[in-house]
């Protein structure tokens, strides 16, 4: 399925016989519960569509579009039907833009969506001059909110996203043992430089002798890394610590391959899950460290929830799903739990400002299970990293012992200082 | 030996441009473009010979002839939109080439969708060896290998056929080689047909080692550019030791110093410019 | 006389558009204002002088980086002050920029701003501590004639306030570049347009009146790039790309670059039909490629070449 225009997708959305232009899905109209109005709840979307990332925003958009299949089935939100208006996130200054648009010509209730850094941070102080909720799906790495967030009243961020950084080097002592030398590759912004800053700082309080090598700040986009490849074996580390989350995993993962790369050296890779089913068993070694963000598709202990979501997105996509479905699919839900909890007691639909009350705190069950928000805003989560094994059915590698961590205890709480606090474990 | 790679794949690219810049003296900002059309009919063309039971172990050869098929487009291109400005001002052609960017961006989008596409792990299909002590995947060998390969047969077919001789007449001095009979319509033709299959099979070529994207063309025509200036315009041995000036630069600078990069080969298009505009190989700027 | 209705007409319509219109077509007219500044500076260079800069997006990356580096890292909110010292910037970069450019045509002085504008994208790119990297850096709200208009939310800002400054900047910067292009320096550069030889023949310095020419589109160009960034309250180094470059000319050349007006026509024209290409259907740089490949084979002369062969030659010959 590739709905190219958002005409078409509001078919899609609506899953039936459509109505004119406009995608009414087969909800009766006229089902609206007593004080909510009966056109549908209009819902801006932002997703990556194209570009290296263009995966992780595919996947974040197929986790909404089969929420709003099942919701919609089921007489949509307090018997409103769910429309989505999709745009595209691209650069920060676009998106703005796009944001802006949603708002004031599609004039929807909520705005989901927002995956890069670099766009989370300009959305961030739109969101509150525009006094619409915005819910995040990832993207907000927590050294540049404290200057442009400080206080969110209408933004929604993402958990932060230096935890994965955290989980990667509180579990790289565990498994790899005699690491003097770390070399580190990540994507030139906020992302790639926040998880490097954050990795050593935690590592260090494990292995504080422990020496930084080497430092890589390719561009995201950039599709040939063998020149990086080879400064980093001429650095010799004894571990690479990788925070590549998109297409460009999967590229650096083959061309390391083709020059045995990971043959001398342990990997880190604390965010490749998002295109985990790309990570083919031909170029991907066992041994290394892989980070699935917060779900894990093969996880043994996942809900039936789950595992519906993972056999019909692979009926549907024949790809297994990654983490940005999950964290699309809490935002949405979220949201609907938000406004039938302040339905509960208002009788009408609930204002923006209402609904932004009833998600602070709000705790719902998601596709990895139970996520929440925090009081200042911030997702809470369980965050999924193992060892890549080949002993499992599939081409591409998956993980064994899987380690789940809370954001309870891998992310700062409220208020503190990043570096701070990592400093002040006691280990 | 990255760098050797990434250079004899500019190569390719440069030399399509350079051939149509020598004859027809326009500066094609479409062969970025025609690159990533090659990388995607390349994966199809591998896609469809793998799925028909073609042995994973030949994929170079679908590879190599989707990405010549593709090539073909240039002749649509050509005769369908460039030939109208050709008596035109030199801005105007450089902007319809501009167009095609634009164009063939979103031609490739709705064809292949917007996703990166990839060959998955065929790359490692060759195995590796060692040279000078690091491990250089066999596919790379062949890549730089078939460049050679090309850039002689170019060498070749420029100095001792016909049809080479006829091009570097009309690059020379179109107006005498018309007098002399030649059929300029059919040589520009063909000119740009085969400068756009040395693009796309560029754009075919490299694509196991990474992936495909819409704006890989956007990207790479910049780097081509470098390489044209560096070398000197409309000089095939420019295309190539240009290529591997910048490829090798660009690697080196990247173990060196990463906030360079780019930027040095951009440093050095300048200096180029402005003190010896005519390149390596080039003929005396006007 | 017909002109002047026709501007009286314009003019009408602009100042009244954000009462009348819903806020969102009066926001998008801002980036219309911001780029028709960009765009007469630039068919200065491009019109009239014969220069076709393939990389004016560094200038307009000057521009907007200026706001946002006074905004949030020295501190200085007013846009009286910002305009100014965006100017200022681009002179600097230009001076020297300019002078080594305007030694060579044709496709070399293409090249050669091409490769200038790279250098500047990549070094906006590469260094992410001074400039925020691929990301790219926040521009906070300016203050205009002095207020911070906190009581205005930021859309009332942007259409009330925000846009009747950039109209007042357009209007003054068209009125400034029609005295230019009056003047005894215009004609000049008109000749060395046409005919250097004769020019330098009648001892007019070709390489110095060029110059001065891009120094012009240089400043006008960061002007715009300035008022370009407070409405999205973000900069980032893809204004510095050479595909933003080649948007600018494909603006020049949608309006016509023969006519004065015809930047102005242009960069309304590439706004809107952008805004509205780009809700119906999501490939619109296929529409927009084939907008400019019809402009280049059939109409060179852009939209207001097609109104201005409809009207008496004497009018045509115009600007």
């Amino acid at each position: 399925m590739a709905a190219t225009t958002r005409r078409e997708f509001l078919k899609v959305a609506g899953a039936a016989a459509t109505v004119g232009a406009v995608g009414f899905p087969a909800v009766a109209r006229g089902q609206a519960k007593p004080g909510v109005p009966s056109d549908p709840v209009k819902i801006g979307v932002l997703a990556i569509r194209a570009g290296i990332a263009a995966p992780v925003g595919q996947a974040g958009l197929r986790g909404t579009e089969w929420w709003v299949e099942r919701v919609n089935k089921a007489g949509g939100i307090l018997g409103r039907p769910v429309q989505l208006v999709v745009e595209e996130e691209s650069t920060p200054k676009d998106t703005v833009e796009r944001y802006r648009k949603l708002i004031l010509q599609d004039k929807v209730e909520v705005v989901i969506g927002g995956i890069s850094t670099g766009v989370t941070l300009a959305l961030g102080p739109v969101a509150e001059e525009m006094e619409v909720p915005w819910l995040s799906w990832d993207g907000t790495t927590q050294k540049g909110v404290e200057e442009t967030m400080p206080n969110p009243k209408w933004a929604f961020r993402s958990v932060d996203n230096e935890v994965e950084a955290i989980v990667a080097g509180q579990l790289t002592p565990k498994y790899f043992k005699g690491i003097k030398t770390v070399a580190g590759i990540g994507n030139d912004y906020s992302y790639g430089h926040d998880c490097w800053e954050t990795y050593q700082a935690v590592l260090k309080r494990y292995i504080p002798d422990v020496k930084f090598v080497l430092e890589l700040f390719p561009k995201l986009g950039v599709t040939d890394f063998t020149s990086h490849i080879a400064a980093i074996q001429q650095a010799k580390p004894d571990l690479l610590m990788c925070s590549f989350w998109s297409g460009d995993a999967t590229i650096i993962m083959k061309q390391a391959a083709a020059v045995g790369l990971f043959k001398g050296m342990k990997g880190v890779f604390t965010t490749a899950g998002g295109v985990h089913d790309s990570l083919k068993k031909e170029f991907t070694p066992e041994g290394l460290l892989l980070g699935y963000n917060t779900m894990y598709f093969d996880d043994p202990k996942g809900s039936p929830l789950l595992k519906q979501f993972v056999r019909e997105y692979k009926a549907k996509y024949n790809e297994y799903p990654a983490y940005e479905c999950d964290h699309a699919y809490f935002d949405i839900e979220s949201y609907r739990v938000a406004v039938e909890k302040a339905y509960a007691t208002t009788k009408k639909w609930p204002s923006k400002a209402e609904v932004v009350k009833a998600l602070e705190g709000i705790e719902v069950d998601s596709l990895s299970g139970k996520r929440s928000w925090r009081a200042d805003h911030v997702q809470m989560c369980n965050f999924y990293q193992g060892v890549t094994t080949h002993k499992n059915g599939y081409d591409f590698v998956t993980i064994d012992p899987i380690e789940v961590v809370s954001t309870k205890t891998a992310m700062k709480p409220a208020g503190a200082k990043l570096i701070e606090w990592i400093n002040g474990w006691k280990i | 030996m990255g760098g050797v790679f990434h250079a004899a794949i500019l190569f390719l690219v440069a030399a399509g441009l350079q051939l149509v810049f020598g004859v027809q003296k326009i500066f094609n900002l479409a062969c970025g473009s025609c690159y990533a059309l090659g990388a995607y009919t390349g994966i199809s063309a591998v896609a469809f010979f793998t799925g028909h039971g073609g042995s994973p172990a030949l994929f170079v050869i679908p590879l190599a002839l989707g990405g010549l098929a593709a090539g073909l487009v240039g002749l649509v291109v050509e005769r369908g939109l460039l030939r109208f400005v050709y008596d035109r001002d030199e801005t105007f052609q450089l902007l319809l080439t501009f167009a095609l960017v634009l164009m063939l961006e979103d031609l490739i989008r709705l064809t292949w969708g917007t996703a990166p596409a990839t060959t998955g792990g065929l790359y490692l299909a060759y195995g590796q060896v060692r040279l000078l002590g690091a491990a250089v995947p066999v596919y790379n060998l062949i890549v730089i290998a078939a460049s050679l390969a090309i850039a002689l047969g170019m060498g070749f077919m420029l100095t001792r056929t016909a049809f080479g001789r006829i091009i570097r007449a009309a690059a020379d001095n179109r107006e005498m080689a018309e007098a002399l009979g030649v059929d300029m319509r059919s040589v520009y033709a063909r000119v740009f047909t085969l400068g756009t299959m040395l693009g796309t099979l560029g754009g075919a070529l490299v694509i196991p080692a990474t992936a495909a994207m819409s704006e890989m063309g956007i990207e790479l025509i910049v780097e081509a550019f470098a390489v044209v200036v560096i070398g000197g315009l409309g000089s095939m041995r420019g295309a190539f030791l240009g290529a591997l000036v910048v490829g090798v630069l660009r690697s080196m600078a990247i173990s060196v110093y990463p906030e360079l990069e780019m930027l040095l080969i951009y440093l050095i298009v300048i200096a180029v410019l402005l003190w010896r505009p005519r390149g390596l190989f080039g003929a005396p700027a006007a | 006389m017909r002109t002047a209705v026709v501007l009286g007409g314009v003019g009408a319509a602009v100042l009244l558009l954000p009462l009348v219109a819903p806020p969102y077509y009066a926001i998008l007219m801002l980036p219309f204002m911001a780029y028709g500044v960009v765009l007469l500076g630039f068919n200065l260079l491009f019109g009239y002088t014969g220069l076709v800069s393939f990389g004016h997006a560094l200038f307009i990356g000057v521009g907007a980086y200026t706001g946002a580096v006074l905004t949030t890292r020295l501190g200085v909110r007013h846009m009286e002050l910002i305009l100014p010292a965006a100017a200022l910037a681009a002179a600097v970069v230009a001076a020297p920029v300019g002078a080594l450019c305007v030694r060579y045509v044709k496709i070399y002085f293409g090249m050669l701003t091409l490769a200038f504008g790279m250098v500047f994208y990549t070094f906006l790119l590469k260094f992410y501590r001074l400039t925020g990297g691929d990301e790219g850096m926040r521009m906070l709200r300016p203050s205009l004639l002095g207020s911070e208009w906190t009581s205005f939310n930021k859309t009332a800002y942007l259409v009330g306030p925000y846009y009747y400054f950039s109209l007042a900047v357009l209007v003054l910067a068209t009125v400034v570049m029609w005295r230019i292009v009056g003047s005894p320096f215009g004609l000049c550069l008109r000749t060395i347009r046409d005919n250097p030889l004769k020019a330098e023949s009648l001892g007019v310095s070709v390489p110095r009146y060029r110059w001065s020419a891009f120094m012009i589109s240089a400043v006008y160009a960061a002007v715009g790039g300035a008022l370009l960034a407070p409405p999205t309250g973000n900069v980032d180094p893809t204004l510095a790309y050479w595909t933003h470059s080649g948007n600018v000319v494909f603006m020049v050349l949608l309006g016509g670059f023969a006519s004065f007006f015809g930047p102005l026509v242009g960069a309304f024209a590439f706004i809107f039909l952008q805004d509205t290409v780009m809700s119906v259907v999501p490939y619109w740089r296929l529409i927009f490629g084939a907008v400019l490949a019809f402009i280049v084979i059939f109409a060179p002369g852009g939209l207001m070449g097609l109104f201005a062969s409809r009207r008496a030659p004497v009018e045509a010959g115009r600007g």
